[in-house]
C-alpha cells in the first residue's frame, strides 16, 4: 500500500507532465478504441449466432440480388415439394424504394429509405403485450392500432424518429419522393406515425401494395421496362424455422430448389450475408488494424517511455537516496513500472469512458460509411484501460531498467 | 486540381519550407541556433523518442492522404470530358439503372454524338453487373467473396475509343461473345462441348486476381469462373488510373443472359464534340429525349459523386490525424517543458547577456519545430515509401452504390502539403506554451 501511495505522490509532484503524458496517451487511446469499436461492431456483426433460426433470401449473384415477385409463394413455403420438407413458421418479403425529396439536390438529409412490405408482419403490441413478434427482432413492438392505420392508408408510412426531425416532418404530414431505386418510380406518401427509437431511427416501413401498384403503373406506361422490372421486386425474403433442427434443412431446401433458377438464389443467415458484403473491404480493415493501430500505439509507447525517461533523469538523485536507505533495484523497477502502468491504464480508461459517453450520450452512435449510427458498448473504457496500461508498461521498460541500474555513488558523485 | 508535380518539387518542397520557416525566424529573432542545436544534441535521447512520435504521425497521415488522393485521381481521370453517360430517370448511378433496349436505340443518333472515321457514332451501349464473387477457399474455412465488376459492352473496340481505353494484350471478344471447347479440351472433364465466355479483363483487376493465385498477373488464355460461367480471357485492356481498369468487359449479350438484364442497358455513353457540347447534349437529352426518360449528365459531373463519397473519407482521415496529432503536440510540450526545467538558469543567462523576452521565445520555439521538422521530415521520407504502390479498394459512388477499384496511391503536391502543415503546426503548437512560459521567466529568478 505504501508501494502504491509512494507511485501515486510522484505522479502527483510533476502535475504538468503527468497531465501531458495522460493527455497523450488518452487520445491515441481514443483512436486505438475507436477503431476497435468499429472492428468490434463488424465482428459481432458477421458471428453467427447460436439458436438463430432466420435466414435470408436473395439473388445469387448480382450484388443488388433482386427477385420476382412470383418467387414469393414458394419462399413463403422454404420450397418444400416433398412430405417432410421444412415449412418456415414464417416470412416476409422486403422490397427497398430509396429516393429523394429534392432530385436537384441529393443529399443524405433529403434521402428517405422505405422497406415496403405486408405491414401486417410487422412487430406489433396490445396495451403492453406483445400481439404480434415477427421476425424483425431488433424493432420493438409498434402499436397494433398503428400498424392497422397504416395497412389502411396504402400510401402511409412509418418512419424512425431521427429520419423525420432530419426531413422536417411530422405525423399527418404529406411529402412526394422522386425514386431513383427503382428509379423513375416517383410516390406521394403521408406520415401515419413513427417508429420507436433504434434501429430503424433513420428508416421507415411502407405497403408493398402502394409501390407494386406503382411499378405496375409505370411498366404499362413503359412496357419496354417491364421484363426487367418485374424479374427485380424483391430485395430480400426472409424465413424463420420453427425448430433449431429445421434451420439448415430449410436453407438446404432452398438453395437446392429448381424452382429459383432465374435469377438463381441464395439462402444464408445474416451475418453470413453481411460478412461476405465485407470481404470486399477487407484490405481497408487490415491497414487500419495492422497499419494505423499499432502506427498510434507505437507513438504512444515512444510518447510515454520520452516521458518517463525525463522523470527518471530528474528524479536521479532522489532514486540514489531511495537505493541508500535500502531500496532494492527490484524496488526502483516496480516504482517506474508502476507510475507507467498507472498513468497509462488510467489515462486509457479516462479516454475510453470518454468515447462511450461521447458516442453513445452526445453523438448517438458511430456512423460508418453511411451505415446505421451504433453504439460504442461499455468494454470500451476497459480496452482503454488496457491499450494505455499495456502500451505504457512497453514504453517504460527502459527507463525504468535505467531506474533499476542506477548506481547511488556515480550520482552523488556527479552532483558533487 | 493539378497533379503534374515534378518529382523534384516533390521531394524539395517539405524541407524548403521548413527551411526557410526556420531561416525566416532566425533572421527575425536572432537567437543563439548554434545554443538550440547543442541541446537538441546534448539530449539526443528525448530529441529522438518526441521526433519519431512525429514520424509515425506523419507517416501514417501521408499513408492515408495518399491513399484518398489515389481515389480522387481515379475518379477525376474515369471521366472523359467530351462524354455523357445516360442513365435511366431519377437513376444516381449506373447499377440502379434501367434502359429499356427498344427505347434508347436511336440515343447515338442525336444530334451532337460524334461519329468516328468509319461513320459509327461514339456511343457505347452497356450493361453493367457487380457480382459478389466466391474466391477459393481452404477447405473447412468460410469462403471468401471478392466485388467484381462486369460490363458487357457491344462494339468493344468503339466502347474502348469512347472510354478511352486500350488493348494491351489479345484481342476484343468475338461477334460471338463465346468460345467453344472440345470435351477433355485444356485438361477439362466435361463431357459434351462447351463455350466459355470471352472477356477482356482490366489491368488492374488481372494484377489483383493474378496476386491471389500466385501470378504477377492473369493472362490471355487463363480462366475465371464468374456466377453460373466460365469466363476465358481473351484479352487484357488497360486503363490507367480509370474505374474501367478494374472490370471485365465481354458482350453485353451473354453478360445480360447470364445476369438476368438481357433486355436493359444500364448505360448508353456518348462522345460529344467538346466538353461544352457534351453540357449542351446531356442538358438537352434529359429535357427533351421522350421516347425513355433518361437522365443524362457528363461523365466528370458523373464520377464527381464518387469523388463526393471520398471527400467524406478524406474528412475521417484528417480527424484521426488530428487526433493523432493531439498526441505529438502533448508529447513536445513535454519535452519542451522538460527542457526548460532543466535550462532555467541557462534563460537567466540568456536575458543577461542581452537577449530580448520575445527572442527566448523564438529560441524555444525553434528548438520545438527543428524537432518537429526532423521527425516530419523522416515521415514524409517514409510516406513517401507509398507513392505509386497499387492498392485495392471498395469506393462508394453515389445513391449507397459501390465500386471496387484498383488504383495507384499518389503522394503529390497535396499530400506533402498536409503532412508539412501537419508538422508546424504540432510543432508550433506543441512549442508555444513551454516557449510562453520560457519567456516569462525573470532573468535574476531563472539564476536562482
Amino acid at each position: 500500500m505504501k508501494f502504491f501511495l509512494l507511485i501515486f505522490k510522484n505522479l502527483r509532484r510533476n502535475k504538468l507532465r503527468t497531465a501531458l503524458t495522460a493527455l497523450a496517451v488518452g487520445v491515441l487511446v481514443f483512436v486505438v478504441t475507436m477503431i476497435w469499436t468499429v472492428v468490434y461492431f463488424l465482428e459481432n456483426f458477421t458471428k453467427e449466432k447460436s439458436g438463430n433460426l432466420k435466414a435470408i433470401v436473395t439473388g445469387r449473384y448480382d450484388i443488388q440480388g433482386q427477385m420476382p415477385l412470383s418467387y414469393a409463394r414458394d419462399l413463403s413455403h422454404g420450397a418444400a415439394s416433398r412430405p417432410g420438407d421444412v415449412v418456415p413458421a414464417e416470412s416476409m418479403a422486403w422490397q427497398f424504394y430509396l429516393g429523394t425529396l429534392d432530385p436537384q439536390k441529393r443529399t443524405r438529409e433529403n434521402m428517405v429509405i422505405l422497406v415496403g412490405m405486408d405491414v401486417h408482419q410487422l412487430p406489433t403490441k396490445v396495451a403492453n403485450t406483445v400481439a404480434h413478434k415477427g421476425i424483425i427482432d431488433d424493432l420493438d413492438p409498434i402499436d397494433k392500432e398503428l400498424v392497422d392505420k397504416l395497412a389502411e392508408t396504402t400510401h402511409g408510412c412509418l418512419l424512425g424518429p431521427k429520419r423525420l426531425k432530419t426531413l422536417n416532418k411530422k405525423v399527418g404530414d404529406r411529402f412526394k419522393v422522386s425514386g431513383f431505386q427503382p428509379a423513375g418510380i416517383d410516390l406521394e406518401f403521408e406520415v401515419v406515425g413513427v417508429l420507436p427509437a433504434g434501429r430503424w431511427d433513420e428508416n421507415g416501413f411502407m405497403n408493398a401494395r402502394y409501390l407494386n401498384d406503382a411499378v405496375d403503373k409505370f411498366c404499362k406506361e413503359h412496357p419496354a421496362s417491364k421484363p426487367t422490372l418485374d424479374q427485380r421486386r424483391i430485395d430480400m425474403f426472409w424465413v424463420e424455422a420453427g425448430k433449431k433442427d429445421e434451420f439448415p434443412r430449410l436453407v438446404e431446401q432452398i438453395n437446392a430448389s429448381p424452382l429459383f433458377q432465374s435469377p438463381p438464389v441464395k439462402c444464408e443467415t445474416f451475418a453470413s450475408l453481411v460478412a461476405n458484403y465485407l470481404d470486399s473491404w477487407s484490405g481497408f480493415i487490415w491497414f487500419i488494424e495492422w497499419v494505423l493501430v499499432p502506427g498510434s500505439m507505437f507513438s504512444m509507447v515512444l510518447l510515454i517511455a520520452n516521458a518517463i525517461s525525463l522523470n527518471v533523469r530528474e528524479r536521479a538523485k532522489e532514486m540514489a537516496i531511495l537505493k541508500v536507505i535500502g531500496f532494492r533495484p527490484g524496488h526502483l523497477l516496480g516504482l517506474v513500472l508502476g507510475e507507467a502502468l498507472l498513468l497509462g491504464a488510467g489515462s486509457g480508461l479516462v479516454a475510453g469512458g470518454l468515447i462511450y459517453w461521447i458516442a453513445n450520450a452526445a453523438v448517438g452512435g458511430i456512423t460508418v460509411a453511411g451505415s446505421e449510427p451504433f453504439p460504442v458498448p461499455w468494454q470500451a473504457a476497459l480496452w482503454g484501460a488496457g491499450v494505455g496500461g499495456a502500451t505504457a508498461l512497453v514504453g517504460s521498460i527502459l527507463p525504468a531498467w535505467t531506474a533499476r541500474s542506477l548506481q547511488a555513488s556515480e550520482v552523488f558523485a556527479r552532483v558533487a | 486540381m493539378k497533379y503534374d508535380l515534378p518529382p523534384w518539387f516533390s521531394a524539395a518542397a517539405p524541407p524548403a519550407v521548413i527551411a526557410v520557416l526556420i531561416g525566416g525566424l532566425l533572421l527575425a529573432g536572432k537567437v543563439p541556433l548554434t545554443y538550440n542545436l547543442r541541446n537538441l544534441r546534448v539530449r539526443w535521447k528525448t530529441t529522438v523518442l518526441t521526433a519519431l512520435a512525429f514520424t509515425v504521425v506523419v507517416a501514417l497521415l501521408m499513408a492515408m492522404h495518399a491513399f484518398s488522393m489515389g481515389i480522387r485521381r481515379l475518379s477525376e481521370e474515369s471521366g472523359q470530358p467530351a462524354n455523357v453517360i445516360c442513365l435511366s430517370d431519377g437513376a444516381s448511378d449506373e447499377m440502379y439503372s434501367n434502359l429499356p433496349l427498344s427505347e434508347t436505340s436511336d440515343l447515338a443518333r442525336q444530334p451532337g454524338v460524334i461519329r468516328g472515321a468509319e461513320g459509327r457514332a461514339l456511343c457505347s451501349r452497356e450493361v453493367y453487373i457487380m457480382v459478389n464473387q466466391v474466391m477459393p477457399a481452404v477447405e473447412g474455412a468460410r469462403p471468401k467473396h471478392r466485388l467484381v465488376q462486369i460490363r458487357g459492352v457491344e462494339e468493344p473496340d468503339l466502347s474502348a475509343r469512347v472510354h478511352g481505353l486500350e488493348l494491351t494484350a489479345g484481342t476484343w471478344f468475338s461477334g460471338a461473345g463465346v468460345q467453344e471447347r472440345s470435351p477433355g479440351s485444356d485438361g477439362a472433364t466435361n463431357a459434351s462441348p462447351y463455350a466459355l465466355v470471352e472477356a477482356v479483363i482490366g489491368e488492374g483487376l488481372a494484377r489483383d486476381i493474378g496476386s491471389e493465385a500466385g501470378k504477377e498477373s492473369l493472362g490471355v488464355g487463363d480462366v475465371l469462373t464468374i456466377g453460373p460461367r466460365e469466363w476465358v480471357i481473351v484479352g487484357l485492356m488497360r486503363g490507367p488510373q480509370t474505374t474501367f481498369g478494374s472490370e471485365i468487359w465481354a458482350k453485353r449479350q451473354k453478360v445480360g443472359e447470364v445476369f438476368n438484364k438481357d433486355n436493359i442497358y444500364t448505360s448508353i455513353v456518348l462522345r460529344a464534340e467538346s466538353p461544352a457540347a457534351a453540357e449542351e447534349l446531356a442538358d438537352r437529352l434529359s429535357r427533351d429525349f421522350k421516347k425513355s426518360a433518361v437522365t443524362a449528365m457528363t461523365e466528370p459531373a458523373y464520377f464527381a459523386k464518387m469523388a463526393d463519397a471520398n471527400q467524406q473519407l478524406l474528412g475521417s482521415i484528417y480527424l484521426v490525424s488530428g487526433i493523432m496529432a493531439l498526441g505529438g503536440i502533448f508529447g513536445v510540450m513535454n519535452t519542451m517543458f522538460a527542457a526548460i526545467r532543466q535550462r532555467t538558469t541557462d534563460i537567466g543567462v540568456l536575458r543577461i547577456m542581452g537577449f530580448a523576452r520575445w527572442q527566448v521565445l523564438l529560441s524555444f520555439l525553434l528548438e520545438s519545430l527543428l524537432i518537429a521538422a526532423l521527425g516530419g521530415l523522416a515521415g514524409g521520407a517514409l510516406g513517401y515509401l507509398v507513392n505509386g504502390v497499387t492498392t485495392t479498394s471498395v469506393v462508394g459512388t453515389s445513391g449507397g452504390a459501390v465500386k471496387r477499384v484498383s488504383f495507384q496511391m499518389i503522394v503529390d503536391g497535396n499530400t506533402l502539403a498536409a503532412a508539412v502543415l501537419f508538422t508546424l503546426v504540432m510543432g508550433l503548437l506543441g512549442g508555444l506554451l513551454p516557449a510562453l512560459s520560457a519567456m516569462r521567466l525573470k532573468p535574476l529568478q531563472a539564476l536562482r
